[in-house]
């Protein structure tokens, strides 16, 4: 069988068994107006600042979020011991990465886009003007959490200290996707709104390079 | 020459890091071949 | 051992010849002065951190190919050495800021950067520690090793292109601009000399590996017994 229907078949089962229970999608919502409103007591959210202060925190936000959604990515395969028999399933291990990554690329922008309409009555920022550009840098940025996310979700879910170890390697190597896409959505949410199509196109480039990597080395990633 | 301190500072500061990382290799080092010598004449006395 | 004697004395010789061309032979610096000296030390770190990290990278690579120990063990190595010169960068960052602007830390691109590649590898060394089965440790941190080599060149690209609008002190000066020939001499001569401090860094740290492994070997064969 292909790569595509594999990561297809599998994908279908990712989306399944979430949208089951939607266990997870509903907690990531309520975490991120959590810690929406958690942070903006850090700030005061009435003044001009507000704005810079608020496009950012969106992305703070879902960060934190998906270092916590991904945490099942690979754990719940290892608790029910269902990994071998996926990798017996396909011909390709990078169906299994590229099923899971897209299954929560789509999760994470689910939120997000549940989220936008929050964000924009709580903070005052229009969002509909530019919102196919901000779905545009959702996705991208998204996509380039998930990739990195669920790589290093296989690794976490074999290690100690998995709830901290995933954050602690994710974060400092998304750090070229906060600082692009933050510079992104600031701009399209800034009283003069812009778009940084160079945020786009680097976004864009991240994504390449990492999933280029996750193709190349996701097999040594799932070995026994 | 004003700040001539400073720059003391930082090359006393930055050969002190290379040195106090030296030395803790060095020590390291030489328990580990201490533990293996002792190790070497336990599995020794054993045959 | 005399051999290490030998090397141990040509790499302080040259170290110490650095410093003198750092401290005497360069000529001063138009703008800053004599507290710019600081940057023969700060710039030849920086590169001879980021030349360790890329060992790291390559053994990485061959250790996922060839899973043999000493790979690993180089890795490792490179990785902990390289992540001591970026503690020099960082550390002699904020002693040049200081004089300069009366500030400790200053969020400018190259010591954001710098910042975020220490933390990249002190997470990598943090992996080593809670991944127990070694062969499988040896694994997982080469493959992340080799993701934060390839997200080394993003960091600091994205930071530099958006961290800046800002002005800001730049702790450099902006590299290149205005480096008379004798600077770039010193410069060079300065890197050189750390790279051979780089060597015999690395080579005492995977020496302490391999010991480490035949330690552990016969640990296994005197339980056995």
């Amino acid at each position: 069988m292909s790569l595509l229907s594999n990561t297809t078949a599998l994908l279908g089962k990712e989306l399944r068994t979430e949208f089951r229970s939607r266990e997870l999608l509903t907690t990531t919502v309520v975490f991120i107006l959590v810690v929406v409103v958690l942070f903006s007591f850090t700030f005061d959210p009435g003044s001009n600042e507000s704005r810079r202060f608020a496009a950012n925190l969106l992305w703070i936000a879902f960060l934190f979020a998906a270092s916590l959604m991904l945490q099942p990515c690979f754990l719940r395969e290892q608790n029910n011991d269902t990994l071998s028999a996926l990798r017996l399933c396909v011909a390709d291990p990078f169906a299994i990465f590229a099923a899971k990554l897209t299954a929560n690329t789509l999760f994470l922008l689910l939120t997000e886009l549940l989220m936008l309409p929050v964000f924009s009555i709580l903070f005052n920022m229009p969002v509909f003007p530019v919102f196919g550009q901000l779905v545009l840098v959702l996705f991208l940025g998204s996509l380039g959490v998930s990739i990195v996310g669920t790589a290093l979700s296989a690794i976490s879910a074999q290690a100690r200290m998995r709830e901290l170890l995933l954050p602690l390697l994710l974060f400092p190597l998304l750090t070229p996707v906060v600082v692009a896409s933050t510079y992104v959505t600031v701009g399209l949410l800034d009283v003069a709104p812009f778009m940084e199509w160079k945020g786009i196109g680097f976004l864009a480039i991240f994504d390449v390079v990492f999933l280029t990597a996750l193709w190349l080395f996701g097999e040594y990633l799932l070995e026994e | 020459m004003k700040n001539l301190n400073s720059v003391f500072a930082a090359y006393l500061a930055g050969w002190g890091i290379f040195f106090v990382y030296y030395i803790s290799i060095a020590r390291r080092t030489a328990a580990l071949r201490d533990e293996i010598e002792r190790l070497k004449n336990a599995l020794n006395r054993g045959k | 051992m005399k051999k290490h004697a030998l090397a141990s004395a040509v790499v302080f010789l040259l170290l110490g010849a650095a410093a003198y061309g750092a401290l005497f032979v360069a000529p001063t610096e138009k703008t800053m002065g004599t507290i710019q000296r600081i940057f023969y030390l700060h710039v030849s770190s920086a590169w001879t951190g980021l030349t360790a990290f890329f060992i790291c990278f390559i053994a990485n690579l061959i250790y996922v190919w060839r899973r043999e120990p000493r790979w690993d063990w180089l890795a490792v190595s490179a990785a902990e050495v390289g992540l001591v010169f970026t503690t020099v960068v960082l550390v002699t960052g904020p002693i040049w800021a200081h004089p300069v602007w009366g500030i400790w830390w200053t969020w400018d691109a190259r010591l954001t950067s710098t910042f975020v590649l220490w933390l990249l590898y002190i997470s990598y060394l943090l992996l080593r520690t809670l991944v127990e089965e070694p062969d499988r440790r040896a694994l997982f941190s080469a493959l992340f090793g080799v993701f934060a080599f390839l997200d080394v060149p993003l960091v600091f690209g994205s930071i530099r292109w958006w961290r800046t609008q800002h002005p800001q002190p730049v702790v450099m000066g902006g590299s290149g601009s205005g480096l008379e020939p004798t600077m770039w001499y010193v410069l060079l001569f300065s890197w050189g000399a750390m790279l051979s401090l780089m060597a015999l860094l690395l080579r005492a740290r995977y020496e302490f590996e391999a010991v480490r492994g035949e330690t552990d070997l016969l640990q296994r064969e005197a339980e056995g017994m």
